[in-house]
């Protein structure tokens, strides 16, 4: 955890912490906010009944039972209202109300009780004896309730009304102990929410840990491929999860590079050893000639050595760019398909090696038959020149190498036989491979080992392919069936 | 000292048996591995040079054949340079082991490093009174003064020396002396070993009549 901003771990811990921080606490708010107006419906409960109780003991207290009747008559002739009535009656007469009534509304202990009755003008026409100070100096007629609503004034809960005009009564309560309870309830949930918060932060960094495990693991894999350990494998637990799909698109990467590069590097220690010895004959003959004073024969034989070790060098490393040309360019579809007059091709591969044919006392039969194929005519002329050379190479001499063209179930072929001593089982196999050489050891003419395999790599680039047969002392056949 | 050099490659056996000559060793050449081995079993030979990369007889299989028989030291020239050609070839019998391209002046003081430990010598410098052999420099001194020997009279000084003290027979000199190829006209013994007497003193060689030479 070295930059923990930049670890995946860390940052899906985070975002985890986040988004589960806003959820419990969103929760939590919600849970309090359904305790709270749970409670304060209770309280409101409690303080209507109260209300009712108020307004029927003043009613009863300024009607008293037996003036019931004009009650009643209020009732039919309404000016001045009961309301006012009994304003009139409080402002004038003091009113007794019940003792239970008084009981209720008094005491200053935490949830205690009070009313009070003002007129507009401010005047008190009744209180209780307990009634807050910040209520009794506040002007109750900015909080009026109106119907069944009550209201929170600093730690009082109360309902405000104006029944009528020239008076509010004001019944309340002191909430202390509610407020105290729902404190109580926020900090038990906000230790709650902290606990779950906590404990989905470990479960979220062991879950992070656990899914990026098979990460480091392959990326300590692959620190030790690249550090050199080229046969270390990612390996999978059998599942088939992403990261099992990962790694095995990482191993099967890893086999194709090793192979590729074991391939390089067989290539580049055959290439250095097939230099080794031209070089060494360079450097070997022109040490021994400068060592003293020479005759001008011997200097120009020495340098004729050096030229010769020189061309042949110049022949590996074309050979070798040409082979690295046709397996790295590969061949274009339309160079693929373009017609090929492959009679033409092998006339001037025969142009070509006609001074080593005679040199070497062997005649080339050119074909009979008459094909037309698709192909790149300068990539198949080196093809048939390589076949065809190496025919006349490996010929003891004074014989005989053909060529001959034809169709074999619709696809053209051309065929390179010789009757020289053939090829032996053993070799047959390898004998595509670069460098490889069924007599085992360089020679001196001219042949680098590698034109073979470059007729092997344009025959895949054409899509054909290139076969062998042999019996020894009976001559070889090569041949390139091509696609149709 | 003669010398047989088995390499496939003609431009380089050339190369190196002129080498050679131009440091009097006598030289005899073959370029494939059946007539390396056939003339490996039959010459007098005090050191072989053999390639790894031979046709029909590779060095690897020249040598399991040759040895134990034939104890010549044998001095093997790969293009192959692993660490395991190199101990394979150690452990089936080569002398030492010397990677292509290498300096002609290595290899040759290789080789006469692995005759001289052959003949049973350890120093490059021989000393017979006031007679000094540098075999390095492949020069002689008499009393600090250079003595002027022929290319062919310090080949015979510096094998009866590296042989001192057993008998060496004209049979072994001729041998040892002269490549297969050479003419036999120029390979009159005696007259260059009196020819050495007259310049390096009476004393040095001594003559047993019906066996050879020898340096007491």
């Amino acid at each position: 955890m070295k930059a923990p901003l930049h670890s995946i771990r860390w940052r899906v811990q985070v975002w985890h912490g986040l988004i589960l921080l806003a959820v419990v606490v969103a929760f939590c708010l919600t849970a309090y906010q359904l305790a709270w107006n749970n409670q304060l419906r209770r309280i409101d409960q409690e303080l209507f009944s109260a209300e009712h109780l108020f307004a029927e003991s003043v009613m009863h207290a300024a009607h008293p039972p037996g003036e019931r009747p004009a009650a009643h008559d209020d009732a039919s002739r309404p000016p001045p209202g009961p309301p006012e009535a009994i304003v009139e009656q409080i402002r004038t007469g003091r009113i007794a109300l019940p003792r239970a009534v008084v009981t209720r509304f008094e005491g200053t202990s935490p949830g205690f009780a009070y009313f009070l009755m003002a007129a507009t003008d401010g005047r008190v026409l009744l209180r209780s004896d307990n009634v807050p100070l910040e209520v009794a100096r506040s002007n109750p007629a900015g909080f009026d309730t109106g119907g069944n609503e009550a209201q929170t004034f600093s730690h009082y809960r109360q309902i405000v009304r104006t029944p009528g005009r020239g008076f509010h009564s004001v019944i309340g309560r002191d909430i202390t102990p509610d407020l105290d309870e729902m404190r109580l309830f926020a900090w038990s949930l906000a230790g709650c929410g902290a606990a779950v918060w906590v404990l989905g932060l470990v479960g979220g960094w062991w879950l992070a840990g656990r899914a990026i495990q098979p990460i480091a693991r392959i990326s300590r894999t692959a620190s030790r491929i690249a550090a050199g350990d080229l046969d270390e494998r990612i390996g999978t637990a059998g599942t088939d999860s992403e990261l099992d799909q990962l790694g095995r698109v990482l191993d099967d990467t890893f086999d194709r590079l090793q192979s590729l590069l074991k391939l390089q590097r067989q290539f580049t220690a055959d290439a250095s050893h097939e230099l080794r010895t031209p070089v060494t004959v360079i450097l070997s003959e022109s040490r021994r000639i400068l060592k003293r004073e020479r005759t001008v024969a011997e200097y120009q034989e020495a340098i004729r050595t050096c030229e010769a070790a020189g061309a042949r060098m110049k022949r590996l490393i074309e050979s070798l760019l040409l082979l690295e040309h046709q397996e790295n360019a590969g061949l274009p579809a339309a160079r693929r398909d373009e017609p090929c007059d492959l009679v033409a091709v092998i006339r001037s591969a025969f142009d070509q090696l006609q001074p080593l044919a005679v040199e070497r006392g062997i005649a080339l039969h050119p074909p009979t038959g008459l094909v037309t194929a698709h192909g790149d005519a300068s990539a198949l002329l080196i093809l048939v020149t390589n076949l065809v050379a190496n025919a006349i190479q490996h010929h003891r001499g004074g014989g005989h190498v053909w060529v001959e063209l034809g169709l074999d179930r619709n696809r053209p072929f051309v065929e390179v036989c010789d009757d020289g001593p053939g090829i032996a089982a053993e070799d047959l196999p390898h004998l595509f491979e670069r460098f490889y050489r069924a007599d085992k050891a360089r020679s001196d003419t001219g042949r680098s080992g590698l034109g073979l395999a470059i007729a092997k790599t344009i025959a895949d680039n054409h899509r054909a392919s290139l076969t062998v047969k042999s019996e020894p002392g009976h001559g070889a056949t090569f041949r390139l069936l091509l696609p149709r | 000292m003669r010398l047989l050099v088995i390499e496939d490659d003609a431009a380089l056996r050339q190369s190196l048996a002129r080498t050679f000559r131009e440091e009097d060793f006598a030289v005899d050449t073959a370029e494939d591995g059946v007539e390396g081995l056939e003339k490996a079993r039959l010459g007098p030979y005090d050191c072989i040079v053999l390639d790894v990369m031979l046709p029909r007889l590779d060095g690897w299989q020249l040598l399991a054949r040759l040895r134990p028989a034939c104890r010549t030291p044998v001095l093997m020239l790969t293009a192959r340079d692993a660490v395991p050609d190199r101990i394979r070839g150690l452990d089936q019998g080569a002398d030492d082991y010397l990677t292509k391209p290498f300096d002609p002046d290595e290899l040759v003081a290789r080789i006469r490093a692995l005759v001289r430990r052959a003949a049973g010598q350890v120093r490059a410098v021989l000393e017979f009174g006031p007679v000094v052999l540098d075999t390095a420099a492949r020069r002689v001194t008499v009393a600090g003064a250079e003595a002027a020997l022929t290319a062919r009279e310090y080949s015979l000084l510096e094998y009866l020396a590296l042989h001192r003290g057993e008998v060496v027979t004209r049979t072994d000199l001729y041998d040892h002396l002269f490549g297969e190829d050479e003419n036999s006209l120029s390979n009159l013994l005696d007259v260059h070993v009196s020819n050495l007497r007259r310049k390096l003193g009476h004393d040095l060689i001594v003559t047993r009549r019906g066996h050879g030479y020898s340096i007491p």
